[in-house]
């Protein structure tokens, strides 16, 4: 409570009704459904991150939930409360815009004191809450500027303070840190994250930056096509994706089509590949189409003729070529042709490039994974709902 | 030239004639002719471009010191000439006519209700105009505001002497329940109503685009900060509307104070505006001397309010800048 905001008690008040559940929820745009069903809890203090492609449906949830839309099915719950009936600006939720949406004939400190105005705070008060925010943003001193004097992501902050200064129990976030450049957008991220511990506030953000819902969550919600296709803490949703969509969206790595036969293996021509379903609900059935992910990390090279890389027992050895190597300062990218899996580009990742030895284009070399990192899906769901 | 090396339609084979169109072709040889365009003058370009606007100007000063130049002479009504020595008689004499006084004021308050009333009833039209999701509501709305353009003021305020008339449609339909006839023409309020309903289209069209320039996400802000419809209005859409409603007010304001057609057809007479009195001036008393002061005094007027109105708003007014 470094900011001395201590009257907000970062454990839930008594009744511990989850801060947002959604159940069943829809809208339509037209013929259109921008989201299709969308059911999720979400405990009061967590940060929630929603990660999907652009027109998955992700505003438009967010939307709903704070009420600037109604939705065509399905309902809203806010810490225990069916809130269908009630406006947005009834809602105890504070919003980060995409583009921001700053009001541009106020300051700073007047954007800032705009909430506390309208939720009828004490007139006495307000001074000094919104230089306490303006601190916690890091702002002092700028107050009296307007948003066009301001930097882009001084802007931002502001745009943070007054969604946060009247210390709303929801906060929600439309990719607010999309049009910043990279250095300024993982320094942002951090900032969020350290706020929204300090003040323990429950959190949506919505993001389709990938390394931003990973850093940020609690959990994380994987959309595609107006849908959520998992639903996990970051590490669960990374390590055992539910849906080839997501094991596909997340990461860099190849997909290999081919027949599944009970093991889980996959069946590429002759080749027989072992591998893991990671989800009951999508693995494939024997004798029907599989699709598999292979995370390029977890692609091990070696030159051709040379033993393990480093001894633990790898189930495949496959005989590659490099056809491209992309140095990527960290890590190289290879990108490998396996003439045994008809010719497919294998996409690996070697870290630490500098510690061994580098294989150029053309290099023959021998490629091996361990059969956990081989994710096998039902391949009827690739087509299904991939947007 | 980039265009022409690279013509990749006639290396495919096809007559070159489809693959070069006419319009290229033109547009080269205009480029050619202004590659040979001498250097110097690019200065006198900018001025060229500038002439004509500059001319109608021109002629408008040169308009006003022949004015400025009557009014300062007295009529001598046996010659009906304009006398030879400058003098004050005229400026004189309207300060102390009654019927002038009476016009002037008649003006400026008709100038501030109908401008008042023309932005209160275009501010909802815009909104709904720029905000409305249905395409047939917003379809609706646009013929709506530019069909009065069609329709001349002359001609518009002949159909309210129809409507309104002594025999007219209200007064009819008045005298079927048996009520009336009412004298509904000739009086201050039916020319404020004309003039309102004259003046509306101009109104919209100029806040629209100010309307329009609001990102709705401002609008879902300030709910997410609590305020209700009506205070993001007069908080927020109000305030970032600023220079489409002093546009709009310069425009109503500006065309209601030297509006001549409503006050003569509307008002038949009995509610003259100032522009009324200088034509009266010059073609009924033949007094070019006299017409010229009011005309001079309406300028100036009109001057000060449009004055008022652009320093009331500030610099950036009319967002001719960009600076929000
Ligand atoms: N007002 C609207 N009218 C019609 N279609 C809409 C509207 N808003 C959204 N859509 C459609 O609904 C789908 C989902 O939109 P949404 O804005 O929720 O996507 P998103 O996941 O936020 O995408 P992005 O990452 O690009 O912001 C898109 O296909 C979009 O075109
Ligand atoms: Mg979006």
């Amino acid at each position: 409570m470094a900011v001395g905001v201590a009257a907000r008690p970062t454990v839930p008040r008594a009744d511990t009704a989850p801060a947002v559940e959604a159940t069943g929820l829809g809208r339509r745009y037209g013929e259109v459904w921008a989201l299709e069903e969308a059911s999720f809890r979400l405990e009061r203090g967590q940060f929630l991150t929603v990660l999907g492609p652009s027109g998955s449906g992700k505003s438009t949830l967010l939307k709903l939930i704070a009420g600037f839309e109604r939705p065509d099915r399905g309902h809203v719950r806010l810490f225990g409360a069916e809130v269908d009936a009630v406006p947005p600006h009834r809602r105890p939720i504070g919003m980060v815009f995409q583009r921001l949406a700053l009001f541009p004939h106020m300051t700073a400190a007047g954007n800032v004191a705009f909430p506390l105005e309208m939720r009828r705070f004490d007139p006495r008060e307000i001074p000094a809450r919104v230089e306490r925010f303006l601190k916690l943003v890091r702002l002092e001193g700028l107050g009296g500027r307007r948003p066009h004097e301001l930097s882009g992501g001084q802007q931002q902050r502001v745009a943070i303070a007054r969604a946060l200064v009247f210390e709303p129990e929801l906060l929600l976030l439309d990719e607010p840190l999309a049009s910043l450049d990279v250095r300024l957008k993982e320094e942002m991220q951090l900032e969020f994250r350290r706020i929204q511990r300090e003040l323990g506030v429950t959190t949506i953000n919505v993001t389709h930056d990938q390394r931003e819902a990973l850093v940020l969550s609690d959990r994380v919600i994987v959309m595609a096509g107006g849908r959520i296709l998992q639903e996990g803490d970051p590490e669960t949703v990374w390590r055992d994706p539910a849906h080839p969509f997501v094991a596909r969206f997340l990461g860099v790595g190849t997909m290999l089509r081919g027949r599944a036969e009970a093991g889980p293996v996959l069946r590429i021509g002759e080749r027989l590949l072992p591998g893991r379903a990671p989800n009951p609900a999508t693995a494939p059935r024997p004798g029907q189409p599989a699709v598999a992910a292979l995370r390029a990390e977890r692609v091990r090279i070696a030159p051709a003729d040379g033993a393990d890389g480093d001894g633990t027992r790898l189930a495949e050895r496959l005989a590659g070529r490099v056809e491209d190597a992309v140095f990527e300062g960290e890590r190289v990218l290879y990108e490998l042709s396996v003439p045994e899996l008809a010719g497919l580009r294998l996409r690996a990742i070697d870290r630490d490039p500098g510690g061994h030895a580098r294989y150029r284009p053309g290099a023959p070399v021998s490629v091996q994974w361990s059969p956990d990192d081989l994710l096998l899906f039902d391949a009827s769901l690739e087509t299904g709902s991939d947007p | 030239m980039a265009i022409r090396g690279g013509r990749p339609a006639a290396r495919a084979g096809r007559p070159p004639a489809t693959a070069y169109r006419l319009s290229w072709r033109i547009l080269d040889a205009l480029e050619a002719v202004a590659a040979r365009w001498p250097a110097r003058a690019e200065g006198a370009v900018k001025w060229l471009l500038l002439a004509p606007a500059l001319a109608v100007v021109g002629l408008l000063v040169f308009g006003l010191v022949v004015m400025a130049d009557a009014s300062l002479r007295v009529m001598d009504f046996r010659t009906y000439q304009l006398g030879e020595d400058y003098s004050t008689a005229n400026y004189v004499r309207l300060f102390g006519w009654g019927a002038f006084h009476a016009t002037l004021w008649r003006s400026l308050v008709a100038t501030l209700l109908v401008t008042l009333f023309c932005l209160l009833l275009a501010f909802p039209y815009a909104y709904a105009l720029t905000r409305t999701a249905s395409a047939r509501l917003r379809r609706v709305l646009l013929v709506g505001l530019f069909l009065p353009f069609f329709v001349g003021q002359v001609v518009r305020a002949y159909g309210w002497l129809v409507i309104l008339g002594q025999q007219g449609l209200v007064n009819q339909a008045l005298g079927l329940v048996g009520l009336g006839p009412y004298r509904l023409l000739f009086s201050y309020p039916t020319v404020l109503f004309g003039l309102v309903q004259y003046m509306l289209p101009f109104a919209v069209l100029m806040l629209a685009p100010a309307l329009a320039a609001i990102p709705e996400e401002i609008e879902r802000a300030a709910a997410s900060c609590g305020a209700s419809r009506g205070r993001t209005l007069l908080r927020v859409v109000l305030p970032m509307a600023r220079p489409g409603l002093i546009a709009a007010a310069l425009v109503v304001a500006t065309l209601t104070l030297t509006d001549f057609a409503m006050p003569a057809i509307l008002g038949g007479g009995t509610n003259d505006f100032l522009a009324n009195l200088v034509h009266d001036q010059f073609f009924r008393t033949s007094n070019a001397g006299l017409g010229s002061a009011i005309a001079l005094v309406l300028t100036l007027l009109g001057t000060t309010v449009a004055g008022l109105l652009l320093a009331a708003a500030g610099v950036g007014a009319l967002g001719l800048r960009g600076a929000r």
